[in-house]
């Protein structure tokens, strides 16, 4: 199509919140988007030969083998000598509180930013043979999807994200715990979450995890009006996750709010420095390639 | 006429109802979830109980519809009595019973006769069904003898009790008039009331006095000087202008050939003319029609003797008068209509 449109960055997060297919949003957003999560050896695809597999869908049509197809009439794909020893794990947040909207544009709520933004990292960690897993904290449970490489687990793991609601609240200390054994290799974590409820289990599992020497990088998602503190005045609110009644905001609570919440997140940072976290903070209604390329440079930045 | 049935608008405080629905009070319990309201002062518990007008245009098509309703009702007239008697208070009761029995009416409701039952009767033939019979019993001086035969759609009978020999010596209404001022004056005036008493068929008696009492209905006077103060009559007969200044702005009349003066003043109306005492007869008898057609009081009527009047008419004139009913009744049906539809619009 011959256009010169071109949409403007809330326009293009709105027609991506709309999209079902998160595979297609994947494509859009790491089209141009340098790869590599970690300083790894291995450069892509096919840089060993190791053997030859039956084409499976998903399978990119580059890394089909043309003479190959020629010479047998089937489709097959090389796979590459890859054993990278860094498994990554992507940790969601789906309590209730992800389901927060913006108040600019329509349809993006932070769950569909989180999950959008794990789904890319997942298939960039796909791309690069990386093992991936997925944890999703929903509802007071937490979810394990293992570890594991390929374009079918791509699909798990975009499926497992696809079906996370927002709903309940985090797990308890005793249930991450619990679950906390996924993590014996070196490792990579990532977290998305709004991570309103600090120090809160969650973080100190995140903690924990980095005191055992895994790599773990938070990505902290807020609203626009949450930082601009431009609810609509006269309405009541409640928490979604506890109940504590209602609460109200008048013009003149706004710069309590504002500071209360600059002071909790200056906080959030300031434990992550201590603790050599990787900590970004985003609003849902930045563009999202852009806030994936400042997050993976960040930890890049990090690593060197 | 509009209403005969004036006491269904009592029903007006129906309207409360949907007023009272359509101003529920209610309770703020709607909130909005915010992730980030542990951020926000907690405010008190919202025991917000707010009287609010809900759905505007509902209610003011409910009330519509409950006003049109009362006024259907009220202007809607379903007959409902049947065989009646109408029965005078006053009537000798065995001669009252002998007559319901001879018209078969034993069985019937009674009634009172309310006074003028006729007239009464015309605005009032719609309560009675079609196949109604009625019966008036009275005394015959109860029922006053109209002047055309009435026309009414059921069949009325009317059984008079005609008074007897002793009791028809008819007392005539008397006419108290005091004469006074020149008493060498008085015999024309004396002569003039004879003649009076006389004419009519005696039916008024005209009695003089000389001092006014509560009764009197004229005072003639007759004389240059003022009246006493009390004295106060409905009419004044004055031959001279002269004590009255309120005769100085007298409006003039010609009736009968006369030249009547008149003025009204606290003592009552003033009359004055060259004409009286009459001199003549004829003077005296053109004072006399003319009186009578100046004097609103109408002659005694005259006693209505037992008839049945049969049903004259076919149909009722209830049907002319009915006409905002059926008005009533299609915009009634409209309104309801646009009630359904606004409650249907309302829930979805």
């Amino acid at each position: 199509m011959q256009s010169n449109f071109k949409p403007s960055a809330a326009t293009m997060t709105a027609m991506m919140a709309q999209t079902k297919d998160l595979e297609l949003v994947i494509r859009h957003v790491l089209a141009g988007l340098g790869h590599g999560l970690h300083a790894g050896r291995e450069r892509g695809a096919g840089v060993e030969f190791s053997e030859y597999r039956a084409y499976a869908p998903g399978d990119e049509w580059r890394r089909v083998d043309w003479k190959l197809l020629a010479r047998a009439d089937r489709y097959f794909v090389r796979e590459a000598e890859r054993d990278s020893h860094v498994a990554t794990w992507l940790w969601l947040d789906a309590s209730a509180s992800m389901a927060e909207p913006s108040r600019e544009i329509n349809g993006v709520d932070k769950l569909w930013f989180a999950r959008t933004v794990l789904a890319c990292v997942a298939a960039i960690a796909q791309r690069q043979g990386d093992a991936f897993g997925l944890v999703v904290c929903s509802g007071g449970k937490v979810e394990f999807t293992q570890a594991s490489r390929g374009p079918r687990q791509l699909q798990r793991v975009l499926a497992q994200l696809a079906k996370a609601k927002p709903e309940g609240v985090l797990p308890s200390a005793e249930v991450l715990k619990a679950n906390l054994h996924f993590a014996r290799s070196p490792s990579l974590i990532f977290a998305a979450s709004d991570f309103l409820d600090w120090p809160s289990p969650l973080s100190e599992a995140l903690l924990r995890l980095r005191s055992l020497r895994h790599d773990v990088r938070l990505l902290t998602l807020r609203t626009q009006a949450e930082v601009d503190a431009s609810f609509r005045a006269g309405a009541a609110y409640r928490d979604p996750e506890l109940s504590d009644g209602l609460h109200r905001l008048t013009n003149a609570d706004r710069d309590s709010y504002r500071q209360q919440s600059r002071a909790h997140f200056d906080a959030v940072a300031t434990s992550c420095r201590q603790n050599n976290i990787v900590h970004y903070e985003a609003r849902i209604e930045q563009p999202l390639g852009g806030v994936l390329r400042s997050w993976l440079q960040l930890a890049g930045a990090r690593a060197k | 006429m509009l209403s005969s049935y004036p006491f269904w608008w009592l029903a007006l405080p129906v309207l409360l109802l949907p007023v009272w629905w359509h101003r529920q009070k209610r309770q703020r319990l709607k909130a909005e979830p915010l992730a980030t309201a542990r951020f926000l002062p907690s405010a008190a518990p919202e025991q917000l109980r707010v009287w609010q007008w809900r759905d505007r245009l509902l209610l003011l098509v409910r009330c519509l519809m409950l006003v049109v309703l009362i006024a259907w009702l009220a202007a809607t007239i379903f007959p409902w009595r049947g065989d009646t008697v109408l029965l005078d208070a006053g009537a000798d009761k065995t001669w009252a019973e002998q007559q319901i029995a001879a018209a078969g009416m034993g069985a019937a409701q009674r009634i009172e006769l309310p006074p003028h039952g006729l007239q009464w009767l015309r605005p009032h033939e719609r309560d009675w069904r079609p196949s109604a019979r009625l019966l008036i019993v009275a005394r015959a001086d109860q029922v006053a003898m109209p002047a055309r035969v009435p026309q009414f759609s059921h069949q009325v009978e009317v059984r008079a009790k005609l008074p007897t020999a002793a009791a028809s010596a008819l007392v005539p209404a008397g006419r108290h008039v005091v004469l006074a001022g020149a008493q060498e004056q008085g015999g024309p005036w004396r002569s003039l009331f004879a003649a009076f008493d006389r004419a009519g068929d005696g039916a008024i008696r005209y009695t003089l006095a000389a001092e006014p009492s509560a009764k009197t209905e004229l005072i003639v006077w007759d004389s240059t000087a003022a009246p006493p103060a009390g004295w106060q009559a409905p009419h004044w007969w004055l031959t001279s202008a002269t004590a009255f200044p309120e005769l100085a702005t007298a409006s003039t009349l010609t009736i009968n050939g006369l030249t009547l003066k008149y003025a009204d003043s606290p003592r009552g109306r003033l009359w004055l003319t060259d004409a009286w005492p009459p001199r003549d007869a004829d003077t005296a008898r053109a004072i006399y029609e003319a009186w009578q057609q100046l004097n609103a009081a109408p002659a005694p009527a005259y006693p209505m003797p037992s008839q049945t009047l049969a049903a004259a008419r076919s149909a009722l004139p209830a049907i002319t008068d009915a006409k905002p009913a059926t008005w009533l009744a299609l915009a009634l049906l409209a309104l309801f209509l646009l009630e359904r539809i606004l409650t249907h619009v309302r829930r979805n």
